[in-house]
Formats: structure tokens, sequence, C-alpha cells
């Protein structure tokens, strides 16, 4: 057998070219008479359009055209839902309000698109905004999640008799019979800060008409091509096969960009079609921050009932859900709240309650840790709180609680973003939470270390999470794989890449079924003419899902190249063997035949064929799991805090995750150092902040806080455990979001131990420095 | 942006009043202002131009006077827009005479800023308004003195407004306590003139 | 429209001389006037450092320079390095310690670190760290790109 590529850390394909500047994003797309686009957007959170004035814009040399919601006439319709409804979830309520391209008679968020400005240079287009004139009759802004939903609050859509959006609720067990057999029942108020995706690069759309083919082709930072072609193709009411959706390099995604239906990729095809030359729209800083979706924002009420010792009874967490001003993206980040609240421990009643509420402020939707990071912010503070009202040891009370091996696969009886009822599949969650309380050294840091520092007049502490990552959800990816007449191989997705490393890990999973160099595949990444069918990247679902549409295509194209070779050597299967790009005898290596020789004759060009026969060494496959595979791991952190300033520094973090079989470990490493970079963002650096008046005022790097070099430990010490996923051949579970998700729980935590000042609880996922301070002084005068 | 505070006068209730009337103290208070033309009694509308930093452009509004009550009080109702965003605001003003011939002026007022005005630069306003607002009544100190002195000559007022950069050093002394050249001080060079025009928008409308 | 300006440019070894609007910005006349879009724009005010250049051997954002201030200027951008088959001691490092993911910033981080290693060929783990921390990445947590920049300088010292 041939040495296997998966499992090892081989470096990427596609590095070169990203390196030395070789390769197209978005923005380096330069067609014969392109046009740009700038687009107006409203200054004002909420209100009712009274006047849009285009007309001294529109005189301005070098513009184009310019359209509002008017100029597009019947093109101009709502929607649709990117994702459905949770119709599975009995009894919830969910009203529908998809995005509007362009705001019409009314904007309910500041950034808000109101224009579109074509223009033969960006810059012209720029100018042009200035020109335009909007008036509104301002409307009270919605801002406070739960004031929101009271009876008065002004109506962000009018149709609605408030601005609920949504209302969930799922149950296992009975709450109140936790309540009434409890000890102790321990309540809090918690609130999530919002954050930016913040890749490095912005959204863009080019779109470009051929009037005589009749086809449209698109170039995207999508992370959902399939979905945004079809979106394209039904507003247009052209063929899916007319419009041809690409990807080119993707400067990082973290789930904003998975949003289709927009602006860009509804209005600029209209417009290339309209104006028969190519269009481009590349979004810059302040736009991103103000016009690209972003998430987290979530008030909770929990509570947790607990016996004496520490054993958990039930959990109830109420949360109030940030939707933004419409609700595109279905239920899915609250949902993911529901399933990860309690998903590493055994609790009997949990209550989870989902209240969405619309704002006027930008739509919310997936962000790397999308809803995961909430539920268990929620569940590990409120394990922290219990452990301080029964004397428990912060990490005594997760042993009593956690769950064994033996209890999966676990049904949890709540239904999360995939509408079927959570399974966790495996894991041995003791094990990664005494591995993290080992290599910190934790008991010897509370018992010898603590103590001695505290002496010193040090702020030193220690914090341990759990987590849960619930990945590689449904419905279903696809993927083909042919054996090209040079020998090499060719694997065609649909799927989106903005950085994960698919190029090198696809390749690799092909690669160890036919016998190919990896160097010698060809990933074909997010091209709708090239393969037609998937969904596309989130939920950490990319390896899982197409990698094992992959390997099982590979698998089929083994056995049609294993059927031919048998005739062409003529030799019985069994005895022949895939390595180095030939099918040869195992016992004979001399008599062989190359991969590119069986791709020849697999497609003759004369005489006749067999009866079914199917031309090519290719196959195609598809994989849809019946549930999510879920990774799991613990976090540990040492934190100080200066005295006088509260700045705190990381001085250790240790992480230990399992995902299953990490096809390429040194990509797993670098996808759990990013998220961790993310969390700590979110933790401490990072805060979309609204005013009063639903201004965004963090709408630059200079407000919203960028975490930096200098702002991370100086090592991730990361642990790795392998229990491979039952659910797929290769056992792979996803990886993506693992490092966001506990940060700031463990950060807080953390913190609270460094500071240990008695009363000082921080309720909040996202902490500054003068807000560190004033929980300090607060609890002093406490 | 909520607005509230006081300021000693040192001239009398009549000629505070008079100052707050003249459209050219406002020119010479609102750096970057074009035009301040009253349009009528209580009306005034105003051009100016934003070039500052990251956001410039055209800012154009109005505000007027309402409840006024000669020299007492008065409600200030304002706003303008541009490019650069918007700004609305509703403001009280009351002048106190008080015993040694001074006038006590109390504000309070409530501004709602938007767009690029709001998204890069309102931040910044909560720790510097203090420093604006300080620096902002010392040129309309030195505004009412020089009136004061021109009345008393009969001459024509003789008060020359301090430009942007002026105006911006000196909140930016004011602010980081007399560090130079740092990098920190470039920054607020480069941001406070934004910040300035601002509150002191903000200021005159509050008032 | 304002009256273009006279510029004259080497950039990456060649000449260039070209007439530019007083208010196109460095990026984009190496972008999009000379089509070399290795150069990369993040955030437009100068702080993500993807438009990280050379501009007379100094690092320097591009995005907040006006072409006509590089006038006689010597400039170079990612595309002086190395090529796919012949990568810069950099570029090398970068790939084997996979210090980037998207590859979005890169090009700005290594024109830094090619910089600062020309200044500083031994630099410590703080040093490096340091050196590359006006760089903005999402994808790495930093930490493989101070080893990359640690490796390029004992590769560096090697040649």
């Amino acid at each position: 057998m041939a040495e296997k590529n998966v499992q090892k850390s081989l470096k990427r394909n596609e590095d070169p070219r990203l390196l030395v500047g070789k390769t197209t994003f978005i923005d380096d797309i330069d067609l014969p008479g392109m046009l740009h686009v700038a687009i107006k957007r409203s200054d004002y959170s909420h209100g009712r359009i009274v006047k849009l004035d285009v007309e001294e814009a529109r005189k301005l040399p070098g513009v184009v055209a310019i359209y509002t919601a008017e100029d597009l006439g019947d093109y101009w319709r709502p929607g649709p839902l990117q994702v459905p409804p949770p119709t599975a979830i009995k009894g919830s309520v969910f009203h529908a309000r998809p995005l509007e391209c362009i705001a019409k008679n009314k904007v309910r968020f500041s950034g808000e698109p109101v224009a579109v400005v074509v223009a033969e240079s960006r810059y012209i287009a720029e100018d042009a905004l200035d020109h335009i004139i909007l008036d509104v009759e301002t409307l009270d802004y919605v801002g406070d999640l739960e004031k929101a939903i009271e009876p008065g609050a002004a109506l962000i859509h009018e149709d609605l008799d408030s601005n609920l959006a949504a209302d969930v609720v799922q149950e296992v067990g009975s709450w109140e019979k936790a309540v009434a057999e409890a000890d102790l029942v321990v309540k809090r108020r918690l609130e999530v800060n919002r954050v930016a995706g913040g890749a490095m690069e912005n959204r863009g759309f080019v779109a470009q008409w051929d009037e005589n083919l009749q086809v449209l082709n698109c170039w995207a930072t999508t992370q959902g091509p399939i979905p945004m072609r079809n979106s394209i193709a039904n507003y247009l009411g052209l063929m899916e096969n007319q419009v041809r959706l690409m990807n080119p390099a993707i400067g990082g995604g973290f789930g904003p960009k998975i949003m289709s239906s927009q602006i860009d990729d509804v209005v600029i095809p209209w417009i290339a079609i309209k104006l028969k030359r190519p269009v481009k729209w590349f979004e810059d800083r302040r736009e991103n921050f103000l016009g690209t979706t972003s998430e987290r924002d979530q008030v909770h009420y929990a509570e947790i009932a607990l016996k004496k010792d520490g054993t958990i009874l039930g959990v109830k967490d109420v949360m109030y859900h940030n939707t933004g001003a419409y609700n595109p993206y279905g239920m899915t980040v609250p949902l993911n709240t529901q399933t990860h609240t309690v998903s590493n421990y055994r609790v009997p009643n949990f209550f989870t309650e989902i209240k969405m509420v619309f704002t006027n402020q930008m739509v919310v939707t997936p962000v790397r840790g999308a809803g995961r990071s909430q539920g268990v912010f929620v569940m590990e503070r409120l394990l922290d709180a219990a452990a301080k009202e029964l004397g428990m040891d912060v990490v005594e009370i997760r042993r009593k609680n956690i769950l064994s091996p033996e209890e999966f696969p676990l049904r949890t009886g709540v239904i999360g973003q995939d509408f079927v009822e959570g399974v966790l599949d495996n894991g041995n969650y003791p094990a990664a939470l005494e591995k993290t309380v080992e290599t910190i050294g934790y008991e010897k840091f509370k018992s010898e270390i603590q103590p001695k520092l505290r002496a010193e007049g040090k702020n030193v502490g220690i914090g341990i999470c759990m987590f849960t990552e619930g990945t590689a959800v449904g419905p279903y990816e696809g993927a083909k794989v042919m054996v090209g007449v040079t020998g090499k191989v060719t694997v065609f997705t649909a799927y989106s890449n903005q950085g994960q490393g698919h190029y090198t890990t696809f390749a690799q999973v092909a690669a160890d079924q036919l016998g190919v160099n990896v160097k010698d595949i060809n990933v074909v990444i997010g091209d709708t003419g090239q393969w037609q069918w998937g969904v596309g990247a989130f939920a950490s679902r990319g390896m899982t899902l197409v990698g094992t549409a992959i390997h099982n295509a590979s698998l089929k194209v083994r056995q049609k190249a294993l059927g031919l070779a048998s005739k062409v050597l003529n030799t019985p299967e069994d005895e022949l063997e895939m390595q180095d790009g030939v099918v040869r005898v195992a016992d004979m290596p001399e008599k062989f035949v190359t991969l590119g020789e069986l791709a020849q004759r697999s497609n003759p060009t004369r005489g006749t064929v067999e009866e079914g026969m199917e031309p090519g060494l290719e196959a195609a496959s598809y994989y849809g799991p019946p549930h999510g595979a879920t990774g799991y791991g613990c976090l540990g952190m040492i934190i100080s805090v200066d005295a006088e300033t509260a700045k705190p520094k990381i001085e250790r973090l240790v992480m230990t995750d399992d995902c299953g079989t990490p096809v390429n470990p040194m990509i797993v490493d670098g996808q759990l150092h990013g998220g961790l970079q993310m969390g700590i963002g979110e933790a401490f650096y990072e805060n979309l902040v609204y005013d009063d008046y639903g201004q965004l005022l963090s709408a630059s790097f200079m407000d919203y806080l960028f975490p930096q070099a200098s702002d991370m430990p100086d090592k991730f010490e990361i642990n790795h455990m392998v229990t491979p996923s039952p659910l797929n051949p290769l056992g792979i579970k996803g990886v993506g979001e693992a490092g966001v998700i506990a940060t700031p729980a463990c950060f807080m935590q953390a913190l609270e131990d460094a500071l240990n000042i008695k009363g000082m609880e921080i309720v909040e996922s996202s902490i500054s420095p003068s807000k560190l301070y004033h929980y300090m002084e607060k609890a002093k005068s406490a | 942006m909520k607005i509230e505070g006081s300021h000693v006068f040192n001239g009398p209730r009549e000629a505070v009043w008079e100052m707050f009337y003249d459209p050219n103290v406002l020119t010479s208070a609102l750096p970057g202002a074009q035009k301040v033309e009253q349009v009528s009694e209580n009306e005034y509308k105003f051009d100016m131009n934003v070039r500052v930093g990251p956001v410039s452009g055209a800012f154009s509004g109005g505000m007027t006077l309402e409840d006024a009550v000669e020299p007492e009080k008065v409600t200030i109702k304002g706003g303008g827009k541009g490019a650069p965003g918007f700004l609305d605001g509703v403001g009280n003003v009351r002048f106190v005479e008080q015993d040694d011939g001074t006038t006590l002026m109390e504000y309070d007022g409530e501004v709602n800023i938007g767009g690029a005005l709001a998204s890069v630069g309102q931040r910044m306003i909560d720790s510097v308004s203090k420093s604006m607002i300080k620096t902002g009544f010392a040129t309309l100190d030195k505004a009412l003195a020089a009136r004061l002195a021109a009345k008393e000559t009969g001459e024509e007022v003789k008060f020359e407004a301090p430009t942007e950069t002026e105006f911006a050093k000196e909140v930016a002394k004011d602010m980081v306590g007399g560090v130079t050249s740092s990098a920190e001080v470039k920054l607020v060079l480069y941001i406070v003139p934004l910040i300035l025009i601002l509150v002191l928008l903000s200021f005159l409308f509050g008032r | 429209m304002a009256n273009k300006v006279k510029i004259n440019v080497t950039v990456n070894g060649t000449q260039y001389e070209r007439e530019v609007e007083p208010r196109l910005l460095l990026s984009d006349f190496i972008r999009k006037d000379l089509g070399l879009t290795g150069t990369h724009v993040g955030c437009e005010h100068g702080l993500c450092g993807a438009c990280t250049i050379l501009m007379n051997g100094q690092a320097v954002r591009s995005c907040t320079h006006f072409a006509v201030m590089a006038d006689g200027a010597d400039i170079k951008t990612v595309e002086s390095l190395g090529t796919m088959d012949n990568l810069h001691p950099i570029q090398e490092a970068f790939m084997e310690k996979h210090a980037l993911q998207c590859g979005f910033c890169t090009p700005g981080f290594l024109m830094t670190a090619v910089e600062y290693l020309e200044g500083n060929p031994n630099p410590t783990d703080e040093e490096a760290r340091e050196a590359i921390d006006g760089n903005f990445c999402r994808c790495t947590g930093y930490e493989n790109i101070v080893e990359a920049v640690k490796l390029a300088a004992k590769k560096m010292a090697d040649h």
C-alpha cells in the first residue's frame, strides 16, 4: 500500500501562488470596459424616506447611471430567506422578513443601501455619493433588545404587531421539577457583545454579461457559490447554467461572506445586463462595518438548579437574540446557542427559549463560533457562579457533571440548525478536561504558585472552560474526481475556500485512494461552471462533508481504474495496486498501465462500448450526514492583571481539542490558532458599538480594535486528542470554530480569579480596561 | 450625545446675548464655516466645508431659535447634513446675571450625529469634549472681550478667530499634557479638528 | 477633474513615467495603473498593513500615500521577492511554518519582515513579534508568522 497522505502535515499546494502575489482576488479582476459601483447607504438608522434626489449626482462627468429601489421596478423584491424557518420545532413562531436589496420607502438601519452609483471609475462613483440627497422622516431608534419588544416600541416592520421576530421554546425534562428538587438555584443576567467577521479582504462582486452567448459570468467573495448562483438565476429568470459563478481567491470569510440575495448579488448582475458592460463592486472597510452582517449580541436570563454537592439538576435560559433589521438567515445562530448551552454536561432538565428581536441595526448572521460561543459562555459562567455559591472548585464542579464517554452517542433532545435533534456522536470529554488541567498545572498553580504571587501583590488567575463544537451539519456536499489524460487528477467542487487549505487537504484525501502525488491533484473550488452541486462553507463542514464526498468519489474512480486495468493487464483486480500514478501488478511492478492511459481508454473515440459503460475515469459522490459531528475540547488560561492599569496579559494558554481524524495536523493547528485569536479579540478588544440613535461608532480599525500580534500569548499550547467520528469513513469532525468558542468564558473566569475581589463577577463576554476598572471599583465598594 | 454644563462670561447679560445673535461670531467660532446667514429673526442658515482627516465634504444646515426670552433664555433647534453625515440637535440655554456683573450661562442639550461623522469620530468625543468645550469658551471669551472693548472705543470689533490648527493644537496640548511630537499628538491633531467642529456645532446648537 | 501630474517611479527595477490624478492613491496606482495586484488593500486608512510596500527601502503603507508622493521614488512590492519556482527565503519560511492561510495580508507581512530583517538579522521571539505587530492577520493568530520571521532570519544568514 502506498504511503498515506491523510494525517500528514503536508505543506500547502496553494502557498507559492499566494506568496508571490500571483493569484487573483476579487479586486484584482479588471475586465475591458469595466464599470465601478459605489453604494449610497443611509446615515439614518430608522426613518421613512421622504426624498431621494440623485439628479445632481447624475450630472457628474463619468457617472454612467444611478439606480434606486424605484428604478428597479418589478425587479425589486425582498428576499428570499437564505435559511428556512424552524418549522421542525413545535410551537415555534417565526416572522420572516428577508433583506431588501435596496431600501424602499423606509430605512431600517444605518448603512442600509438606498442607491447604487455606476461610474467609469471608483473614484468618480464615490464622488457621486456626496451629491445624493436622502431626506427621511426619522422614527424612533430601536436598539435595546428587551425594550424593543415592549408595547409602544417603534415598529421596524409596521405590518407586525411588535418587533418580536421569532419565539422558539425547547424543553427537555422539566425545569419546574429541577427547581422543586434543587438545593440551590443560581440566576444571572449575561450579555454577549457583537463582533465583526473582520476578514482582511472585504466583500466584492463582479458581473459580466455575454449578450451573444446569453451567459452571465460572476465572480464573488461568497462562501456559498451554489446558493448565490441559484439566487441570481432566480432573480433574473435565467437557467442555472446561464449563470456561472466563480470564487476568485478569497481573503478570509469567517461567516459573513455566506450571505447572498443582498444588494451586490441582486443588483450588480442586473446592472451588468442592462448596461451590457462588466461591473465591479468592492466594499471598503467602513462599508464592511456598516453593511456586512455581524454576530453575537444576545442577552440571557439564565438559571441553574443544583444539589448541594454540585450535581446539576437543570438549566433554564431565556435569551434575547438580536437579529438586526431583518432575519434572512433564519434561526441558525440562536439555535446553535440552544444546542451548545449544556452540551458538555449531564443536565437532565433543560428549558431554553429564544426571543429573536428586530432592531435598527445591521443584520445578524453567523460569525466564526456562530451561537456556540454564547451558549458556552452562559453555561460556563453559570457553573462558575454556582461553584462560588457552593464553595466548590471550578474544576471540581465540571468534573462532577461532565458527560462520560459511555453516554455516547447521546441524543440531546434539542433541535439544532440542521432541523434535527442533536446527537453527540462520541469523544472523551473528561480526558480533555484532565489533559488541560494537567498541562497548565492547575493544582500546583492554585496551591503553590498563586498564593506566592498573591503574597507578592500580583494579580494572576487561572481559568478552565469546556466547550463542544457542533460541526459538519447537513444537508449535503458533493464532489467529482477525474483522472485526466496526463495522469494528473482534478477534484471538482463548488465549495468555497477562504484560507482553510482545501487545495491541499482535498487533494490529500483523493491522493490516498488514487496513488497520485498530492501536488499532481488540482482542486477546483467554487466554480459553478465546473461543478453544480453543494451548499456552502459554514458550520465547519467543508473537510467533513466535501472531504467525505471526495473520498467516496475517489473510491469509485479507483474501482473504475482497477476494472479497466485488470482488462488491460489481464490480471485479476485483487492482484493490482495503485501507486505513483500507475496501476501495476503487485508482484510484478514492471507490468503496469499509467492512469493517463486508462483515462484515455475510458473515453474511446471510435468503435463500440459495452452496455452500461460510463465514460471517463471519473466519478461523483455526495455526502449528507444524519446529523452533525461534534468536536469538543477544554481551554485553560493563566492571566495576570496589572493592578494600576487593569490591563490583562495572557501568561499561558492551553487548549485540548478533539476534531476526530486531522486530515492535515498543521492546518488543524492553524485553524485553532486563528479561532483563539478571534476569541481573545472578542473577550477584550473587538466590539461593535451602536450609539443611542443607532449609529455604529466603531466603523473603522481606529475604533474597532483588531487583535494584533502583541495581544496574543507567546505560545498557543495545543494538546490533541483523536476520537474518529463514527459518522464518516475518515472519522473527520470540523475544527474551524473550536478556538473561538470558550475563549471569552475562560478569559472572564481567569480575570475574576486573578483579581480575587469578593463579589466581583463579570457578566458580559467583552471587557475593556475601563470596564474592568469599573468592575473592580464596584466590587471594592460593595 | 447629551451635553450639559455652564460657563461664566465676563460681561453683562445683554452683551452676551447680543454676541450670540451675531452671525459673525458664529462664523468665527465655527472653523471651516463659509457662510452663516440670518434668514429671519430667529432662523439661521450656514454652509461649511468639513475637510479634515478621513471625513470631508460640504455640509449645510440651519437652526432656529425658539421661545426666546431676551436676554434670559432660548431654545435652539438645528441640524445640518452633507457628505460627511448629519447632525440634529436641540438645546436650552439660560443666561443668569451674577452679582459681580458677569453672566452665568447654563446649557443642556441633546445632539444626534450620523454618518461618517459618527462612525469615524464620535467615540472620541466623550473623552475630549470637556477639553473642546473649554477651548471653545476661551474663544468666545475673547470674542466677548473684543466686542466690549470695541463698544467702549466705538471702533470696529477686532477679533480674529483662531485657525483650525491653532485650535486643534490648544486642545491637543490640553489633552496630552504637553507631550509633543509623539504619535499620539499626531493622532490627536488629526482627529481633533473633526471633533472640534462637531462639538462646537453641538455646543452652539445646544445653547 | 484635476489636472494630471507626470510622475517618474521605479517599481521593482522597472522605470515608469505616468500621468496621474493628484488624488490617486499609491496603492491604486500600483495595483490598477501598473497591474501589480500582489499588493492588497484591507482598510484604506493605514491600519491593517496589507498594502505595505518598500519606498526607498522603507516599509510604508501605500494606501495612505498619493501616487504623486512617489515621484522619483524607488518602490519594491511583493512581486520583487521570489518566483513560484524560486521563492525568497522569507516566502519559503512562511510556507514552511504555515504562516499564511487566506494569504490576503501576506504580502504586507512579507514586505514588513523583509525591511525589518535587513536591519535586524537575528531577532529574538519578542523582537520578531514586535516587528510584525503593526500588520493585521485574521487567520493565523500570528504565532506561525513570528516563527516564520525567525526562520527567515536564519535562512537569510545561511544564504
